[in-house]
């Protein structure tokens, strides 16, 4: 008996801890590219902050249960979106009527770089012969996507407004999944973030076909850029999945920026910035205005290649 | 060689020790309480090892992924409440002997079970994982169908009595499971507009309703009295039993290995078909399965704890995590600056970290999974009238604890109505759960395979092993079971 109500006790107390402390939505999965960014750069930023973070991964609906969830929550900067790129889009792709323009960003933390992927052994030596065989067969090369709004669908938009290519899109549950129907031969291409296929392309088991950059990226320095293809997808460019961390619009603008100030601190930590470094992100650290325009750019981009559709 | 002293070594490190203990003592009594799941507990527990190096982090999560699958058996086995899914098995027939007054030596035999089912489980991990992934990265999604399909036959073993009734608890179970925003398309099913339902029904609340509210509210309506428990003369099973059941332990952990090895499937679906798969090949069982069969206790006990070695072998080799708490611990690990795919040829050390603190924190699973039983028993022995509002009460702070959310609390206790109602009437509760379960198996991989299929290459490539499958197992199947008849 005593145990049992011991055992209540500690429910309480570890509900009653969470309810304390500012809460911490994130967007995605535990595990995922948004969730390893985001853990880190809390805790780090937990020591600028009087009170901690509480986590909690919300996933579903491309993100837009976690979106709507923070916006359901009073503006007094109690409950943060720990965010991806996904609903600076969702009203053009009709899954919420909200977007980022619903928030107010405190802190965007950085951008990251994507690229065409084929297996090892793929018959495609290069991306023109992908997109020729697309072409020849629409709708039937099988692209590995995370489902509508997901960056393989986002990306075979843009190739599609500007090759006029068309791929058979399978939905996968996670970009690791989807990479490994690549690798299995259940799927022939899919579009990976640099970060999650750079080791395997090193290893000689993936190949990057392209990237979605206007100049070769450093660290697979023989990869063409997309746009020696066809300088028309520089119309879309930059373009990657970004990260932030964002408040309901109309929190009280000092409420903001005691956030802002004690995120940045956390995420100009040496350690973090090494984080970001190892996961191939560019940081960003904008906030503000300045956020809300590097959005408002990424979001004309998305768009273009969306109404090309 | 190398790598076995690399392992050696590892175990005899005091922090490695220290913390794989706490972890796995942490991860017991974590599990053991509904509504704190295993992933819960592991993403809690990473959040506070950011700041440490990577021996502890790692020793304390490997001994709370050990602990927690156990400890949800315990509830399981004496409240009908598995504490968290992957016991939803054990309570098919651990409930049933505690009912019988076994409750004691059910909790000491799952415990033993558990800790055979680690050992071969991390067996499996040293030895074989290049072998095991290998397999399991060739699961397509026409296999992960048929997969889950099978898991769907389940039906038939946990409904008792009518197998209509079953497959109407089942169809029950995968409708709740359509309601939401499903991943592949962006549209709201059942969701009554309202928007705590568009991220579906959480199924660990569907879960604490139906088994743990719905059995309270239950016993609280028949009038019969407590069950008197044996007073256990010795908790750890002769070792007669465990050597008897040996070859049920084996192929409950090739079972749990394998499953636990694919992407997507963890301990509750291990635990299942073992489940599944105990009943369909024993057959000098004493007491038959439902009804307190040790051999229903043996195989989703065993293979559960299997499944954890199973579900590191695509995490190590792939950076696809096997299960949910896999998932936590990768993106922990690229925390502490581990982010190459293959872990096993860029950190062999790390290999021989984990395999280590898995051996310790399977030795302690002995030592905690054995002590407590007696007063975790003691909790039968509080009259029906106390004891079920209490675990009324625990069901409701389960339910809040795992989003703070009213919402779930509510759902839950419809939830509990669902399943009181169901065994009013005498439906089985068990299939609810499953279809529940498995309907986002299903759904994902139905609709994959019909759009691959849109391809005739990929048509052509499947159907004659298919086929022939389909023809050949039940022709199989007759001609053995009427060996076994005859």
């Amino acid at each position: 008996m005593k145990r049992l109500l011991a055992l209540l006790l500690t429910v309480f107390l570890l509900t009653g801890c969470a309810n304390t402390a500012v809460n911490g939505i994130i967007q995605w999965g535990e595990g995922g590219g948004t969730d390893k960014l985001m853990r880190p750069l809390c805790s780090y930023t937990e020591a600028h902050l009087d009170g901690s973070i509480s986590l909690r991964n919300m996933p579903g609906g491309t993100g837009t249960v976690a979106t709507q969830y923070v916006f359901d929550k009073p503006a007094d900067g109690n409950t943060l979106l720990l965010g991806a790129e996904n609903p600076a889009m969702y009203d053009a792709l009709g899954l919420s009527d909200l977007t980022y323009a619903d928030f107010d960003c405190v802190l965007l933390i950085g951008s990251e770089t994507v690229g065409v992927t084929v297996a090892a052994d793929s018959p495609y030596a290069d991306f023109a012969s992908l997109i020729d065989a697309a072409k020849a067969n629409p709708g039937k090369i099988r692209l590995a996507t995370t489902a509508k709004g997901g960056l393989p669908w986002t990306v075979a938009r843009f190739i599609e407004s500007v090759t006029g290519a068309t791929f058979n899109e399978i939905p996968y549950d996670s970009d690791a999944t989807a990479a490994n129907a690549v690798l299995n031969g259940e799927c022939e291409v899919t579009v990976m973030k640099l970060q999650a296929g750079l080791d395997a392309a090193k290893d000689g088991k993936l190949r990057y076909l392209c990237m979605l950059t206007d100049t070769p990226v450093e660290a697979l320095p023989d990869v063409m850029p997309i746009t020696a293809y066809d300088s028309a997808f520089n119309a879309f460019l930059p373009w990657g999945p970004f990260y932030g961390v964002f408040v309901k619009k109309g929190t009280d603008p000092s409420v903001r920026e005691k956030l802002t100030e004690a995120f940045r601190k956390g995420f100009e930590d040496p350690a973090y910035q090494k984080l970001l470094a190892d996961l191939c992100v560019d940081p960003l650290g904008l906030s503000g205005d300045d956020a809300d325009a590097w959005i408002d750019a990424w979001r004309k981009s998305s768009l273009s290649a969306l109404n090309a559709e | 060689m190398q790598e076995f002293l690399g392992v050696l070594q590892n175990i005899i490190r005091p922090e490695v020790l220290i913390f794989a203990a706490l972890g796995t003592l942490l991860g017991v009594y974590v599990g053991a309480i509904p509504g704190l799941s295993g992933t819960m507990a592991v993403s809690l527990l990473v959040s506070l090892t950011y700041a440490w190096s990577e021996v502890p982090a790692i020793s304390l999560i490997m001994g709370v992924f050990v602990g927690v699958v156990y400890g949800g058996s315990r509830s399981a086995i004496l409240l009908n409440i598995p504490g968290a899914p992957a016991a939803v098995a054990t309570g098919f027939d651990g409930y049933p002997l505690a009912q019988k007054g076994k409750a004691a030596q059910a909790m000491g035999l799952a415990c033993i079970q558990s800790f055979i089912g680690t050992l071969l489980g991390i067996f499996a991990l040293a030895f074989l994982t290049p072998q095991i992934a290998q397999i399991s990265s060739v699961f397509r999604s026409v296999d992960f169908l048929l997969l889950g399909l099978l898991a769907l036959l389940l039906v038939g073993s946990v409904s008792r009595g009518s197998l209509l009734k079953g497959l109407l608890g089942a169809s029950i179970g995968l409708f709740l499971g359509c309601v939401g925003k499903p991943s592949q398309f962006s549209v709201n099913r059942f969701t009554l507009s309202l928007r705590y339902l568009d991220g579906g029904i959480s199924f660990i609340v569907a879960m604490i309703g139906l088994f743990g509210a719905g059995e309270a509210l239950y016993q609280l309506s028949v009038d019969y009295p407590a069950v008197k428990q044996e007073a256990p003369k010795r908790i750890v099973p002769p070792i007669k039993t465990i050597l008897k059941h040996l070859p049920l332990t084996v192929s409950s952990a090739l079972i749990g290995i394998f499953v636990g090895a694919l992407p997507g499937a963890g301990g509750d679906m291990a635990a299942l078909l073992g489940y599944d798969a105990a009943k369909r090949t024993v057959r000098k069982n004493e007491t038959p399965f439902g009804e307190g069969a040790v051999e229903g206790l043996i195989a989703p006990e065993t293979a559960n704890n299997a499944a954890i070695g199973g579900a590191l072998i695509p995490m190590l080799t792939l950076g696809i995590p096997g299960d949910a708490i896999t998932a936590v611990l990768l993106g922990a690990l690229s925390m502490h600056g581990v982010s190459h795919y293959s872990l096993m040829t860029a950190r062999p050390n790390l290999f021989s970290l984990i395999l280590a603190a898995l051996v310790i924190a399977s030795l302690f699973l002995l030592l905690f999974g054995l002590t407590g039983i007696r007063v975790f028993v003691k909790l039968l022995k509080i009259p029906k009238g106390i004891l079920m509002p209490i675990i009324l009460m625990l069901c409701i702070v389960g339910a809040y604890a795992i989003n703070t959310n009213l919402y779930d609390v509510l759902l839950m206790v419809g939830f509990g109505f669902l399943g009181f109602t169901l065994k009013r009437f005498q439906y089985p509760v068990a299939p609810v759960v499953l279809g529940l379960i498995l309907h986002e198996l299903l759904e994902s991989n139905a609709v994959r395979v019909i759009r691959l299929w849109g391809n005739p290459e990929m048509f052509s490539f499947l159907t004659p092993i298919l086929f022939a499958a389909l023809i050949a197992l039940p022709i199989i199947s007759r001609i053995c079971g009427r060996k076994d008849r005859a």
